[in-house]
């Protein structure tokens, strides 16, 4: 059989067996397998790498990331950063519609999880705008409208992946993410406010209550502090960022606020140790598809089939990249996408000569995209769920929204100065810069 | 809308979702099961606290990055097999869920068979693997990778007998159950 033939093959039984429902993990090893038998290789050296694709000290970063959500939603300290986003953005039209924004903008410097962000809203502000009588449907689509910027806002659970997998600086992907991740948390805004529900409109909040909410968030909102604060000043890896900020929830966050929590966290460690083990087997069985992948050379078929139509032009590769991950993120979850199509991403990434941040942003901020659109966009799946409305309403109700993340994944690919200008500015390592060798600043390539 | 209770029930030691599905006899192994994933990344976490800890005072202790690489290995294969039971994993879809009878019957023992034949694999080139690494060590203890690899076949084994509780049992007593429109499960991406 040619190794397209093998391609296609392995890429069919993944597809086949997940839309089936055989968990994703389980899918990706079994198209995998089916594709060694037709080749040399062995099936040991194949489930030998589903160890080696988990062996990596940068992953750890996933569990002490998700473990951070984890412990301030269990701890219900979050109510206290909603507080203050109801204080500052609660008696706009639409006020509820723009808190769950606003929250989830400060809360997606704490976790780097969207599923999370959906968790917290769901339980939190859902109910009370079920009780303003907003359209549930709504409800559900901004929420998991909103949790995306979870995954751009640092730090970032795939930007972790994405970075560990593709070589490319954790840290400056974190920081590249901050301007999508701002963009989209605008965008929601602004449709919220002229074209959202109304809502019940609400007096604006005195100064001394806003002094009053941020002094109530400020333990938490220091969260974002120790993760970014650690990796730009070099005191800390991304894992080590994730780790201090987990202790520092532990060690003065809940005995602060609330100690009663102590006794149940054992439950919300086993509970997080499981939730780790999800998507990190997904990312197990996807370096042994993306190894078998690089094996048949997929990378070289499919980079050859976009450099003819781009050539090496930067901005037509990415385009055709962008549209290949939209069309992916609607069947694949992220993680995996990330880590079967690294290889296929670091080839066009030379071939276009792109700055590797500049492509790692691009394709988060696509992959983003997928949490909200069918059949597998997760986080709406997860919201429609919570908020109780059947996904295809909320997935109607989401289309409109549709527009801010086209527009943000366009300023993403077309204006590189703009997004790197914080990794640059903080991390200027990250993007290829090197210290001027006769005098002050730094030199980087155009 | 999710409530309080959903949101207990699913962080439950035992998941009593997919009661049907399950042996009771294996509910300490679930249980235990949750225990170890709890303490593997509660390890991890304090081997990583130490590890910064240490080398900030000048005095790393090199063997603590093995602890937390071991640590979370084993953490993730051993999440592997308790989401198995809890029918936890990620899915990309869930069409099964809106099936009856035959129809429903014959797709799902044909997912759980194709997880028991991936378990098998994991098993037996595991074990293999396994005994191929006793001859593989890590700096600087000269740990054998064993210790870290002898999980995949171990998880297999789980898999692989909960693949067979749950066929076994929804034949016994049908895959449908009362949770099927209920909004008790919580995805992770």
């Amino acid at each position: 059989m040619s190794s397209s033939v093998l391609l296609v093959v392995m890429a069919g039984v993944f597809l086949l067996l997940g839309y089936l429902g055989v968990p994703v993990a389980f899918a990706i090893i079994a198209g995998v397998l089916v594709a060694t038998a037709f080749t040399p290789v062995s099936f040991q050296s194949i489930i030998g790498q589903l160890f080696h694709g988990i062996d990596s000290e940068t992953l750890l970063a996933i569990p002490f990331f998700l473990l951070v959500g984890e412990l301030m939603s269990s701890a219900n300290v979050v109510y206290r950063m909603i507080a203050l986003a109801q204080a500052l953005v609660g008696h706009l039209r639409g006020g509820l519609a723009q808190v769950v924004t606003l929250f989830s903008m400060f809360f997606a410097g704490i976790s780097g999880s969207s599923s999370a962000d959906v968790a917290v809203l769901s339980r939190t502000i859902a109910p009370e705008m079920d009780r303003e009588r907003y359209d549930r449907a709504f409800t559900a689509a901004l929420i998991a409208s909103a949790s995306t910027m979870a995954n751009l806002i640092p730090p970032s659970i795939m930007a972790v992946v994405y970075g560990a997998t593709g070589n490319v600086s954790i840290g400056g992907l974190f920081l590249g993410g901050v301007v999508p991740g701002v963009m989209i948390g605008v965008g929601l805004m602004v449709y919220s406010y002229f074209f959202g529900p109304v809502g019940t409109m609400k007096k604006r909040a005195s100064a001394v209550d806003v002094f009053v909410a941020a002094r109530g968030s400020a333990l938490p909102m220091v969260i974002p502090v120790i993760i970014m604060g650690g990796i730009l000043t070099g005191w800390f890896t991304p894992t080590e960022a994730g780790m201090a900020a987990a202790a520092y929830i532990l060690l003065v966050l809940i005995p602060v606020l609330n100690a009663r929590h102590i006794r149940r966290l054992p439950g919300d460690f086993m509970y997080t140790g499981l939730l780790y083990s999800l998507p990190l087997a997904a990312v197990a069985g996807a370096s042994a598809f993306g190894w078998m992948l690089a094996y048949l050379r997929g990378p070289d078929t499919v980079a050859e089939y976009i450099s003819y139509y781009a050539g090496t032009d930067p901005r037509m590769i990415m385009l055709l990249l962008v549209i290949l991950f939209i069309i992916l993120g609607d069947f694949i979850d992220a993680v995996p996408a990330i880590i079967i199509f690294m290889p296929i991403i670091n080839k066009l990434t030379q071939v276009g000569h792109i700055n590797s941040v500049h492509m790692g942003v691009v394709i988060v901020t696509t992959l983003v995209f997928g949490l909200i659109t069918p059949p597998y966009g997760l986080s709406l799946l997860i919201a429609s769920k919570f908020v109780g409305v059947p996904f295809y309403r909320a997935m109607f109700r989401s289309l409109p929204l549709y527009i801010v993340f086209f527009v943000t994944i366009a300023f993403t690919m077309l204006f590189p100065d703009v997004v790197l200008w914080l990794p640059k500015l903080l991390l200027p390592q990250s993007v290829g810069c090197f210290p001027n060798p006769s005098g002050a600043g730094w030199i980087c390539p155009k | 809308m999710a409530n309080v209770t959903d949101f207990a029930a699913s962080r439950a030691l035992i998941l009593e979702r997919h009661r049907h599905l399950k042996w009771k006899w294996l509910d300490p192994v679930e249980a235990g099961l949750m225990v170890l994933c709890g303490i593997c990344i509660g390890g991890f976490t304090v081997c990583v606290f130490f590890d910064v800890t240490t080398r900030t005072i000048g005095h790393p202790w090199l063997w603590l990055q093995q602890a937390t690489t071991a640590f979370f290995a084993w953490g993730v294969f051993i999440g592997i097999a308790a989401a198995t039971r809890r029918n936890d994993h990620i899915y990309l879809a869930e069409i099964t869920k809106r099936m009856t009878g035959m129809k429903r019957r014959a797709i799902e023992t044909f997912n759980r068979s194709v997880v028991l034949v991936v378990a098998a694999f994991m098993v037996w080139f595991g074990y293999k693997n396994a005994l191929l690494d006793l001859g593989s060590f890590r700096m600087p203890w000269l740990i054998p990778l064993t210790v870290y690899t002898g999980i995949v076949p171990i998880a297999g084994l789980l898999v692989m007998l909960f693949s067979v509780e749950q066929i076994v049992n929804g034949w016994q007593h049908g895959f449908e159950g009362p949770e099927d429109d209920e909004l008790l499960r919580e995805p992770v991406e």
